[in-house]
């Protein structure tokens, strides 16, 4: 039976790393290669083991697939292709392509450089990874090779992010990765077609939510900003360079415009030029919206939103900043903070999620007082006035934490379903056991299979792929003039006729034709049968009575006596012999082919039972 | 633009007439206008600029606002502990009971900024071949207690423990009843073992065991009165409110008494009522009740003398429904002299009712919660109507909220007092 296997390598938790291998039509494709960012240890990665107890990746693997950008589904990549070893296509979109090996450098540097730890991928790592990438287009089927085709639609969440369609044949999976089914102010929904897969396979982390509005969360942060600033505090607000920054300038700007504000909004150096780059690069990635007015007007490119300058930290009054980098592990938007900590008037807003060991996470654990670490304290003295590099810093300033993450909850998994049609339905990275409401829900709102293996546990998924065969003319054109009714399109009928499988198509075709196609000979196949009768007789007088007695019990068949000794029943061929010991045992000898062997097995069944006593003998 | 149009005429009779096409027709309406909206960037609507002002404006009124989707409109929102609440959808075949843990956000005091967690987790969730009318806790179990506002059986559900996910059914609580087709009105009893008061008019109002189905008590008065309300105020003493907005007082201890306090020369054919109880102080009398008629008045009394009036009401409400399905009048546990009204549009008022006086007069709400008129898909505001609301238990200003259209609010507004202070 043909079959297709899911086994999800990576850890079930918040900010898991992410990893699904599936086996599909004789392919093997790993979707994503996500690291766990709670681990220092082997924990982070995924368990390659898996499949490297077994032989090389390369080998294994047909494809990797990436979903997009986070570091929980692409992390753990260089580990994966550099370090364990693998070296065949990894296919992600343009802006993930684009966006990928900055967050991996970013995160390479606060391993290393920062914790200090070794055996971990380098620099050249991650650009020679890189090169084993091809990039993909949305709704551009993409085939790997001969039978292995991909296919990305869009999944909103964050820039670049796709739901990917794998497809062997007519067998295929769809793999959501994550997705966002509610637009927002910079991207779109996620959306695909009725392509009706035998597996969709969902995370559902965010499975059993149910989310608090988008609107909601916008106020909240609108609400603390501007209290800060009515109170005349300074606001930090760390960010990534790309990812929910452009969405939060969006808000403010359109709130600074509305409320007619006048307190100063910056944005770290670089980050601007870098984040307006990427979104101009790939604006059919955004929403409609804004690619509809980018013409008129670049949304990316804000009114009150300016370029920041070290020295504006000190200026008195309230201002916003947006700085890099998000976790406050080093530059900018460290520097600012360790400035702005000491006052109870100011904020900080974390918009995202931080590695455990920086200044962020410690922040957002409630921290109070900060002891800076020595290589900081070591970039420190270099840039500062001497004396003020014992740093130990009191955390006054507010502290707020705001998670502007988009991911589709109950509603857009059904959504989803809806949408995609799916036979079975595969949640990955969640616990069964609180999950049964949902499990059943989905299975009786659309009368599927939900599956919900645990990591490196294998669900298996028999499918019934049709296999279409052309059926000769002539075939056809035969079995019509065997009469019967007109076929129904919903009955199964039976025909006979000879299967051939040449260069990847299947063909029905009659016996004669296949044998001249094949250029091969036709063999004959004869079955023989004795058959042992009393009849007191002579041999040519039981042949007239068998003769006779046929006659009248086949009606409509071509039943011949003929002059060599032999009756023919169509192509079958009784003879009559006995010995001179015992005259009045006859041995009948039947022989027929294989094409009337209904007909044989029914006359020899037929002449066992004798003949009847009153047929005369002619 | 052209659907839009054509359907205006219809959309213009909220809830008249074939309201479950009506909806649909709303949902079509909104899909549409999502692609205009887009299409027509640049030029901004006053339904946007409304919407962008009660944004603005909540920034102001509320300490805090979330704003939740369901997929299917609940009716009833019953706390079932101090952190998870039960609601339920009340279509007309299959339907779902969700128990929902609130957000962490809403229960730290301190460091709540520390606190990113502001979503709903479903904890439970069970299937209901039936509509889900009513729906009630007993205090002390892991169990709820559901009617589907069609028939008097009542339903019995284990809202379930940690190891699992599913509620389930455990029993059905056949009754007898005089007018069956209205649906039964519960309350649960809040003394000894488990049990439920229940009723579809007054002379059918029994005490009933919940794991026996053993009746304890019934009333042997012939007042055939359809039920709205019905509430323990006491151990053995309860409340029942009659449609027409008669009051009665029963004992479970003595079936024999029952005190009626008629309405007498108030408007309205509908009312339904909402009592304070204070369960620490053991004098029932001192509790208030609150009448709310379906001409928009509130009358209100204690248990001392129900048939004269404290206080009362004119509520200044322009009525979005002609249903009276979804009244509902409710104290506030945590602070004193508010209740709060909704069910007559998209709209949840709360009054201060200290000003009130014994003489009808109209009042102006205290507050009032637009939010369900500014959902999402925010564009017909008129036909958003508040099915249900419930107050926090214990911290002052917080409400729950629910509509037509699936959206669950939680609020909590600022008291402009203080503020101003």
């Amino acid at each position: 039976m043909p079959e297709i296997k899911v086994t999800p390598l990576g850890a079930g938790q918040d900010v898991g790393r992410s990893c699904i291998l599936v086996s599909i039509g004789g392919k093997n494709i790993m979707l994503d290669c996500g690291m766990h960012m709670g681990f220092n240890d082997d924990r982070r990665f995924p368990d390659f083991s898996y499949i490297t107890q077994q032989g090389r990746l390369t080998e294994f693997l047909d494809c990797v697939i990436i979903s997009h950008f986070h570091l929980d589904h692409c992390g753990a990549l260089p580990y994966m292709s550099e370090m364990v070893g693998y070296d065949g296509p990894i296919y992600m979109t343009h802006p993930t392509k684009a966006i990928c090996p900055i967050l991996l450098e970013d995160f390479r540097k606060i391993t290393v450089d920062k914790k200090g730890e070794t055996n971990f991928f380098t620099s050249q790592m991650i650009k020679d990874c890189m090169k084993k990438v091809v990039p993909l287009n949305l709704h551009q089927t993409v085939q790997v090779d001969d039978e292995l085709e991909i296919k990305a639609y869009y999944a909103g969440h964050v820039l670049g992010a796709a739901m990917v369609q794998i497809k062997v044949g007519s067998e295929s999976v769809v793999y959501t990765g994550d997705y966002n089914m509610t637009p927002d102010r910079h991207l779109g929904a996620a959306w695909i077609d009725k392509c009706r897969p035998d597996i969709l396979i969902s995370e559902s982390t965010y499975a059993t939510t149910i989310r608090d509005s988008k609107r909601c969360r916008e106020r909240d942060f609108l609400k603390k900003v501007h209290e800060t600033v009515e109170r005349g505090g300074k606001v930090l607000i760390p960010v990534f360079a790309l990812g929910r920054a452009q969405e939060l300038c969006i808000l403010l700007e359109t709130f600074w415009e509305r409320m007619n504000m006048k307190a100063p909004i910056y944005f770290s150096t670089g980050l601007t030029e870098k984040a307006n780059h990427y979104y101009k690069l790939f604006i059919t990635w955004t929403n409609q919206k804004i690619r509809k007015t980018f013409v008129q007007r670049n949304m990316f490119e804000f009114k009150h939103i300016k370029a920041f300058d070290r020295s504006y930290a000190d200026n008195p009054g309230p201002m916003v900043v947006f700085a890099t980098p998000g976790m406050l592990h080093a530059g900018q938007s460290l520097q600012i903070f360790k400035k702005w900590a000491g006052n109870e008037k100011n904020m900080i807003i974390m918009p995202g999620y931080c590695v455990q060991g920086t200044i962020g996470h410690k922040i957002l654990n409630g921290q109070k007082k900060l002891e800076m670490e020595n290589r900081q304290t070591v970039i420190e003295i270099e840039r500062c006035e001497p004396g003020c590099c014992h740093l130990s810093l009191e955390v006054k300033l507010q502290v707020e934490y705001m998670s502007f993450s988009a991911h589709a909850d109950a509603k857009g998994i059904m959504q989803l379903i809806r949408m995609a049609e799916p036979r079975n339905m595969l949640l990955v990275h969640g616990e069964a056991k609180k999950m049964e409401f949902l499990k059943d829900k989905i299975e009786q709102e659309f009368t599927i299979n939900c599956f919900m293996p645990a990591n490196g546990e294998t669900t298996t998924v028999i499918t019934n792929p049709s296999v279409p065969v052309d059926i000769s003319l002539n075939l056809l054109k035969r079995e019509m003039a065997l009469g019967g009714p007109l076929p129904d399109p919903k009955k199964p009928r039976t025909m006979h006729g000879t299967l051939i499988m040449k260069d990847n198509s299947l063909r029905l075709v009659s016996p004669e034709q296949a044998l001249k196609e094949l250029g091969l000979n036709e063999h004959q196949l004869r079955f023989t049968c004795r058959v042992q009768l009393q009849d007191p007789h002579s041999d040519p007088d039981t042949l007239s009575r068998i003769y006779t007695h046929l006659k009248s019990v086949l009606k409509g068949y071509t039943i011949q006596h003929l002059p060599d000794g032999t009756v023919m029943v169509e192509s079958i061929v009784i003879k009559v012999s006995s010995s001179a010991e015992e005259p009045n045992t006859k041995v009948l000898l039947l022989s027929w082919s294989y094409q009337d062997e209904d007909l044989g097995s029914f006359l020899s069944t037929l002449l066992k039972k004798g003949l009847p006593s009153g047929l005369s003998s002619m | 633009m052209r659907i839009t149009e054509s359907c205006s005429d219809l959309l213009s009779n909220p809830l008249g007439g074939n309201t479950a096409a009506y909806l649909l027709l709303i949902k079509y309406r909104r899909r549409y206008r999502s692609c205009l909206a887009v299409d027509e960037m640049g030029e901004t609507s006053s339904v946007e600029n409304e919407f962008d002002d009660w944004f603005i404006e909540s920034l102001k009124i509320y300490n805090n606002i979330h704003e939740y989707q369901l997929e299917h409109p609940t009716r009833v929102i019953e706390w079932t502990s101090e952190k998870t609440i039960c609601v339920a959808g009340y279509s007309s075949d299959k339907n779902e009971i969700l128990e929902l843990l609130l957000p962490l956000k809403l229960f730290t005091d301190d460091n709540q900024g520390l606190c990113a967690e502001r979503d709903f987790k479903v904890v439970h969730g069970g299937f209901s071949d039936g509509s889900i009318h009513c729906l009630k806790h007993i205090p002390g179990t892991r169990c709820v207690v559901t009617n589907d506002g069609f028939n008097s059986n009542l339903q019995v559900w284990d809202l379930g423990g940690e190891d699992c996910d599913v509620i389930k059914r455990t029993g059905v609580l056949q009754l007898k009843s005089a007018s069956s087709d209205k649906g039964v009105k519960i309350a649960p009893g809040l003394t000894g073992d488990p049990c439920v008061l229940h009723g579809s008019q007054i002379s059918d109002i029994q005490l009933t065991e919940l794991t026996s189905g053993k009746p304890l008590y019934s009333l042997g008065k012939d007042i055939p009165d359809l039920l709205s309300s019905l509430q323990f105020v006491s151990g053995s003493v309860f409340l029942a409110c009659a449609c027409n907005g008669d009051l009665y007082v029963g004992d479970t201890r003595n079936p024999s008494g029952l005190q009626n306090n008629p309405a007498g020369g108030r408007e309205g054919v509908h009312w339904c009522m909402g009592v304070k109880t204070d369960l620490s102080s053991s004098d029932p009398s001192s509790c208030s009740v609150a009448r709310l008629s379906s001409a928009c008045q509130v009358v209100v009394s204690d248990l001392r003398d129900l048939r004269a009036p404290l206080f009362q009401a004119q509520l200044h409400v322009q009525r979005k429904t002609t249903s009276d399905d979804f009244m509902k009048v409710t104290w506030a546990p945590a602070l004193d002299n508010c209740l709060a009204v909704s069910g007559f549009d998209g709209m949840v008022r709360i009054y201060d009712t200290a000003s009130w006086r014994p003489e009808l007069m109209e009042f102006q709400p205290l507050f009032i919660h637009r939010g369900h008129m500014m959902s999402d898909d925010q564009f017909d505001t008129s036909s958003a109507v508040v099915t249900t609301h419930v107050w926090h238990p214990s911290r002052p200003r917080t409400v729950l909220s629910a509509a037509v259209d699936g959206s669950v609010h939680v609020w909590d507004w600022v008291d402009k007092a203080t503020a101003s202070c």
